[in-house]
């Protein structure tokens, strides 16, 4: 995989995932820290950031020394699935068949569980849950980077830049805000993400399967289109079917 | 970690994606033996569009089963 375009489409799609999963383990992280202790919530992420950055640094180039016919397929099958699984999601809540995520609702729910506790046995609650939301929330962006960056070389630092730019925002935003991103449009950001991945893996597997792709690379573009209008239909279609059902 | 939950984590929870992509590899392959290739391209991304539309209804029929 070459080209400027797919280094910036790589970019784009793993900035997008990353903040979309940055909010979510913002949104624990700055729970336990105002119900709980900042030392904490902070160690609990930067003990999940390691253990992330570290699964990064193994698998992505270790993906490298599996021949290029088969890590195309694999990965392209890899990224299809995981597209079609957040495109869908995204669907059924624009189309009102999922309740929109509520990222205040999601701040009080953690909040709460802190409440009565204190001593040692809290600050273990509070550390595993900074750990597991920010390693749980990161696990999917890793699962993209690394596909990715089995790419190449280059298109291993430019979905890692991607993803450590978003966070890098999210945390600013956090810092600034001191509570839930909950005005964040993080439907629309998973829906972007749901196309590019499902897009990109519609490509790859294509060429894994030695699919001659019309106009090569340029064949992304307008694999993202159609997915697009695709979606565009199936949004509109389904949301009738739910103002049908709810007269 | 269970094998279900790893699934639902790559897939989610619909199997129609998954099947739509085994179909659409599947007829990639045809398309191209039987020399077919312009086919094979075009067929790829709708057979998987297929099964993105149909795991979105899948939920729409079962609400409105339940409803």
């Amino acid at each position: 995989m070459n080209g400027v375009l797919n280094e910036w489409v790589l970019f784009g799609t793993a900035f997008l995932a990353s903040a979309v999963e940055a909010v979510e383990a913002l949104t624990i992280v700055l729970a336990v820290g105002v119900t709980r202790s900042w030392n904490v919530a902070l160690r609990g992420t930067a003990l999940a950031l390691i253990v992330l950055a570290t699964i990064v640094a193994v698998f992505g180039p270790l993906l490298r020394t599996i021949p290029l016919g088969t890590l195309q397929l694999v990965i392209g099958i890899f990224l299809v699935l995981f597209g079609l699984s957040w495109l869908r999601k995204a669907i059924l809540r624009y189309s009102g068949r999922k309740a929109l995520r509520d990222e205040n609702a999601a701040y009080d729910r953690e909040a709460r569980a802190f409440d009565g506790m204190s001593g040692r046995n809290a600050d273990r609650l509070a550390f595993a849950t900074a750990f597991n939301a920010v390693l749980l929330e990161g696990l999917e962006v890793v699962v993209i980077v690394v596909t990715f960056g089995a790419a190449s070389t280059s298109a291993l630092a430019s979905a890692t830049l991607g993803a450590l730019a978003a966070i890098v925002v999210v945390a600013i935003a956090g810092v600034l805000l001191r509570r839930p991103a909950a005005r964040v449009p993080e439907n629309l950001m998973k829906f972007i993400v749901g196309l590019m991945l499902t897009s990109l893996g519609t490509y790859w597997a294509g060429e894994g399967l030695s699919l001659q792709w019309w106009r090569q690379d340029s064949s992304i573009i307008l694999l993202i289109a159609f997915y697009t209008l695709l979606s565009g239909t199936i949004i509109l279609r389904a949301r009738r079917t739910t103002q049908a059902l709810a007269r | 970690m269970k094998l279900r939950a790893i699934w639902e984590f790559v897939a989610g929870d619909s199997l129609w994606g998954p099947i739509a992509l085994v179909l659409a590899i599947g007829a990639v392959a045809a398309l191209q033996r039987t020399g077919f290739p312009t086919a094979a391209m075009l067929a790829f991304p709708l057979i998987i569009g297929a099964g993105l539309a149909a795991s979105v209804f899948e939920r729409a029929e079962h609400a409105s089963r339940v409803s």
